[in-house]
């Protein structure tokens, strides 16, 4: 009877916390369903912005659809139109030269509406330069044009752990012209690729095989991503051959053996940041979403969630942390794409064949920011003894300047053949000095015991902002691939 | 008020070590497919964990689900999965498996008492060899859940012999055997024979209650199912398992007279009967095949609109991965197979059934849902001139490249392709008189000809002026009469011309 009624007021206790962080949410972002077209199947795969602040939108069943009116205030008068159907799991989008550009399961197409009719029907297939075998788990998604018009496409492997058809496990480049370019290797399973402000493409690779834990990856030309199971089209193109990276070993190790490995840029702890990492949008808004003008938000499938991420480049390599930013979305999410001139945020996804925590089978929602500043960690940036961190709002120095009010762990993952890896090579650095900047907005931790690879989970639930506020968010996982010197 | 306090304090302490863990663990790992409830993620697109018997027998079985994963169909409480459950045996240490099973076993009702660190340390050494993760027959042989009585009493089975194209009337036909099922279960396997054969099932439905029931029937071929002589639900036509039909009736508490008639034709057969009562719950199968054997996606017709064809382009059955299936108004369809530049499959009737690439993660590829489906070739179309070649090749021999398509006009898709350096346009519509009509023109950028194949694979002879007649109905009519040319392994070949105009007509008597 006690323990019942105890796990009673756990429950309340754990229902009032949840409410209060969506409460929370609601003070800083506004999070809001954009009604669908009745009785249609919308499992969102990718949103293209286009001219005249219409929306388009691909669905796992292959229609794309546009949208008037998303960034309405009255949402409940938007209006929907077919624009074409019969595409192949088109996971990437984007409008350009008065079309839209696929990334199609089978090829990188262009669509055009040439009769105006409001529909499309031009269906130019760009490049077709990979191989699909049937296999429903070879998922393509493609990017958006980089400075020189190429899509940047990732390719899933044939299952978890095999490469039966060309070029599964790589990432190509597909020119406008539709020559395929062999770019990086050793993908697995990817949830979406995107670019930071300054240009370079990322994309989110999923926990499984030679992936310990998600992350967000930098595809640098010739690099080699950690899953090897894709190494043997070199020969197809007569690359380099990608490392033979070694099982059960560490990502620290095999990438001091081969220098094209590059490491995951900011891994994002599995269950704990999440499961199942998507789409990636840069914040190239000067501000109008917030704070976080240069940073990527990310989707999230399994949590229906979107996290934030601060890159930084350290001897050449992107690292930097994850933070976790907004939730309680209604299906898992799969496309993100801020609108960098309006500040709105839209968000899609579906759950089938892949659980989450958002309880709708599909979803299509967009995030505006209410002008409210949260008390969050902006930025937490790597020195050669620590970490500075900066704040949204002046930091209380009592409390900020007390290494007491932080905790740090770190850990890493075996770099490994099976699925996924528990945390391995735990460590204890001890946060030593914190160190208050004059004008209260950032705030200089030293720390002894910094381990290299490893990820860092800083914790500062004892930081209050000066107006005696808490963080919204007190964590952060800091990918520590090269110390600064 | 203190011994309260410590009361409490105690209880917490005791839910942290016994139960909370577990709850978090699987709220981390497990609850976005399987639901916080246990009921499975969104409405019970997932598996459910409440009331499992996968989770509430033998602990050993779902300890290997966890360590390496689960693929394939599954049928948990009478529904058929078909997903892939992660291998998470990399990732959680024993004693983290050890708390969400034991958490999970004694959640919303299940039944299932701890599981140890030491049993799951026990099973993860006993199945270290296993890398990929399991299916669930591999499973059930070695844990076979437990079999729950079936509400068919007094079943007696009759089979007749002979080539039914309906339902037969039975009082009119004489059994060639009577038999009596002890275990109360019905199965086409015990027909005798695989092909042209009917079977007349008879027992006592025993309901358990007052109140509306749903019977579930899939067959192959055609079946139907009467209770107190009224019909309850009927599989009609020739057709595989995939067609479940459901169906109400309302029936008092105790024994109810049940009639279950089945025909199978040709090719595979099947029976599939499963039902639930006014307090619903999970399907309980009548059938010794079960879920399993049923698909576990609904039917969902693609349809042409009344002035446009409609494209379905996920795989298709019978063609390559790129084809791009084509269906047009009146029913008729192509599929064109960009991988082989040519329309592989050509059939009348319903187009596609989108259901399985819909449902789930969308496995396998899906046939053509309508009749007469032809395979009007099998390898690349294109390659060098084969004035003297007897054989088709198997390889590519021309550089080819798909452009895309167009839909053009009401009721014309047009595709796109250079080959051998001449643009080339393949082009489609419906006849009023439901035949596919193909325009293949062909541009003066290049100055020689190349061979493009037509038919290969299936049986074709010359009719004469034109015509040939491809074995499983469709009869093919060119023009010029004289533009196809038959080799010697039986392809159907077309000499393309630079600035040409061939036109091809596939038509059904």
């Amino acid at each position: 009877m006690i323990i019942g009624s105890t796990f009673k007021t756990l429950a309340i206790l754990a229902a009032l916390a949840t409410a209060g962080h969506a409460a929370d949410q609601a003070e800083f972002y506004l999070r809001e369903e954009i009604p669908l077209p009745p009785g249609e199947v919308m499992e969102i795969g990718s949103i293209a912005l286009m001219p005249d602040r219409k929306v388009a939108v691909t669905t796992r069943r292959g229609d794309l659809w546009i949208c008037e009116g998303a960034y309405e205030d009255d949402l409940s008068q938007v209006r929907w139109k077919k624009f074409a159907g019969g595409l192949h799991e088109p996971l990437g989008m984007f409008w350009k030269d008065g079309a839209l550009w696929l990334t199609q399961r089978p090829e990188v197409s262009r669509l055009k509406d040439s009769n105006n009719d409001g529909t499309a029907d031009s269906f130019e297939t760009i490049s077709a330069g990979w191989g699909i075998n049937g296999d429903y788990h070879e998922y393509a998604f493609g990017s958006d044009p980089d400075a020189n018009g190429d899509i940047w496409v990732v390719l899933c492997l044939t299952g978890s752990f095999t490469a039966d058809s060309d070029w599964r496990g790589w990432c190509v480049r597909v020119t406008p012209d539709g020559t395929m370019i062999p770019t990086c290797s050793g993908i697995r399973s990817p949830g979406g690729i995107g670019f930071n402000a300054a240009g370079d493409v990322f994309y989110t690779d999923n926990q499984g095989p030679w992936n310990g834990s998600s992350s967000l990856k930098w595809l640098k030309p010739g690099s080699f991503q950690g899953n090897p199971t894709g190494n043997k089209f070199h020969q197809k193109a007569g690359l380099p051959a990608p490392p033979e990276v070694a099982d059960k070993s560490r990502t620290e190790t095999e990438r001091a053996k081969f220098p094209a490995y590059i490491p995951p840029a900011v891994v994002f702890p599995h269950a704990r940041v999440g499961q199942s990492p998507t789409g990636i949008t840069p914040d190239m808004s000067g501000g109008k979403f917030g704070p976080w003008d240069g940073q990527l938000y990310v989707g999230e499938q399994t949590h229906s969630e979107v996290q934030r991420v601060f890159l930084e480049q350290v001897n050449g390599i992107y690292q930097g942390a994850v933070f976790k930013f907004l939730g309680g979305f209604e299906a898992g999410l799969i496309p993100v794409r801020l609108d960098q001139q309006e500040g709105v945020l839209f968000a899609g996804g579906s759950n089938r064949g892949w659980g989450s925590r958002g309880s709708k089978p599909f979803t299509f929602e967009r995030v505006r920011w209410t002008g409210k500043t949260p008390f969050e960690i902006i930025a937490m940036s790597a020195t050669r003894d620590g970490f500075i961190l900066s704040f949204a709002e002046p930091v209380a120095a009592a409390t900020a300047g007390d290494p007491g009010s932080y905790a740090m762990d770190a850990w890493t993952y075996i770099l490994q053949s099976d699925y996924g890896s528990p945390e391995v090579d735990q460590a204890k650095p001890r946060i030593t000095a914190a160190q208050v900047a004059p004008d209260g907005k950032s705030v200089r931790l030293t720390i002894d015991g910094l381990v290299k690879g490893h990820v860092h989970h800083l914790r500062a639930d004892g930081v209050r902002a000066a107006g005696g506020g808490s963080l919204w968010h007190p964590e952060a996982w800091y990918t520590l691939n090269e110390i600064p010197d | 008020m203190m011994r309260r306090t410590i009361f409490l304090l105690m209880g917490l302490g005791a839910a942290t070590a016994a139960g909370q863990d577990g709850g978090q663990l699987y709220t981390m790992h497990c609850a976005a497919c399987h639901g916080d409830d246990g009921r499975g993620a969104t409405g019970g697109a997932f598996p459910p964990l409440m009331n499992s018997p996968w989770v509430n027998t033998d602990p050993a079985l779902a300890i290997k689900v966890i360590l390496h994963g689960l693929e394939g169909p599954v049928e948990v409480l009478g529904t058929t999965y078909n997903l892939a459950m992660p291998p998470q045996g990399a990732s959680l240490v024993d004693h983290e498996i050890a708390a969400i099973l034991s958490y999970v076993r004694s959640s919303w009702g299940n039944t299932g008492d701890v599981v140890t660190t030491e049993l799951v340390k026990a099973v993860r050494a006993r199945t270290e060899d296993r890398k990929q993760p399991w299916t669930a027959g591999e499973l059930l042989k070695e844990h076979p859940l437990p079999v729950t009585e079936s509400a068919l009493r007094n079943l007696t089975f009759q089979a007749f012999f002979g080539e039914f194209p309906d339902l037969p009337d039975f009082s009119k036909l004489t059994a060639q055997n009577i038999e009596t099922e002890n275990r109360g279960l019905i199965s086409g396997s015990h027909g005798l024979r695989e092909q042209n054969f009917a079977v007349l099932w008879l027992a006592e439905f025993m309901a358990p209650a007052d109140g509306e029931y749903v019977f579930k029937l899939d067959s192959d071929d055609m079946s139907r199912v009467l209770i107190n002589g009224t019909e309850v639900v009927e599989v009609a036509g020739m057709g595989p398992m995939g067609r479940a039909q459901e169906g109400n009736i309302t029936l008092a508490k105790g024994p109810q007279p049940i009639r279950i008639e089945f025909v199978q034709g040709a090719g595979e057969f099947g029976i599939a009967l499963a039902w639930k009562g006014p307090d619903g719950g999970p399907w309980q199968w009548l059938s010794e095949q079960t879920g399993g054997g049923v698909n576990p996606w609904p039917n969902i017709p693609i349809l042409a609109n009344d002035d446009a064809p409609v494209i379905y382009r996920n795989f298709i059955g019978g063609t390559t991965p790129r084809a791009i299936g084509v269906g047009f108004p009146g029913g008729v369809n192509l599929a064109w197979s960009a991988d082989h530049h040519a329309p592989e499959l050509i059939w009348r009737g319903l187009f596609m059934d989108g259901g399985r690439h819909w449902t789930d993660r969308g496995v396998g590829p899906e046939p053509p849902a309508g009749d007469d489906v032809v395979k009007s070739s099998n390898a690349p179309a294109f390659a060098k001139r084969a004035e003297s070649s007897a054989r088709w090749p198997d390889k590519l021999e021309l550089d080819v490249r798909f452009r895309g398509y167009k839909l053009g006009g009401p009721a014309e898709v047009l595709f796109s392709l250079e080959a051998g350096g001449m643009k080339v346009l393949d082009s489609y519509s419906a006849t009023a008189d439901r035949a596919l009509l193909r325009t293949i023109k062909t541009d003066g950028t290049a100055t020689d000809p190349v061979a493009m194949l037509i038919t290969r694979g299936t049986p074709v002879s010359p009719a004469g002026g034109g015509t040939y007649q491809l074995d499983g109905g469709v009869r093919i009519t060119v023009q010029p009469s004289n533009a196809l040319r038959l080799l010697q392994d039986g392809s159907l070949v077309l000499a393309l011309e630079p600035r040409s105009s061939t036109q091809i007509r596939y038509s059904w008597p």
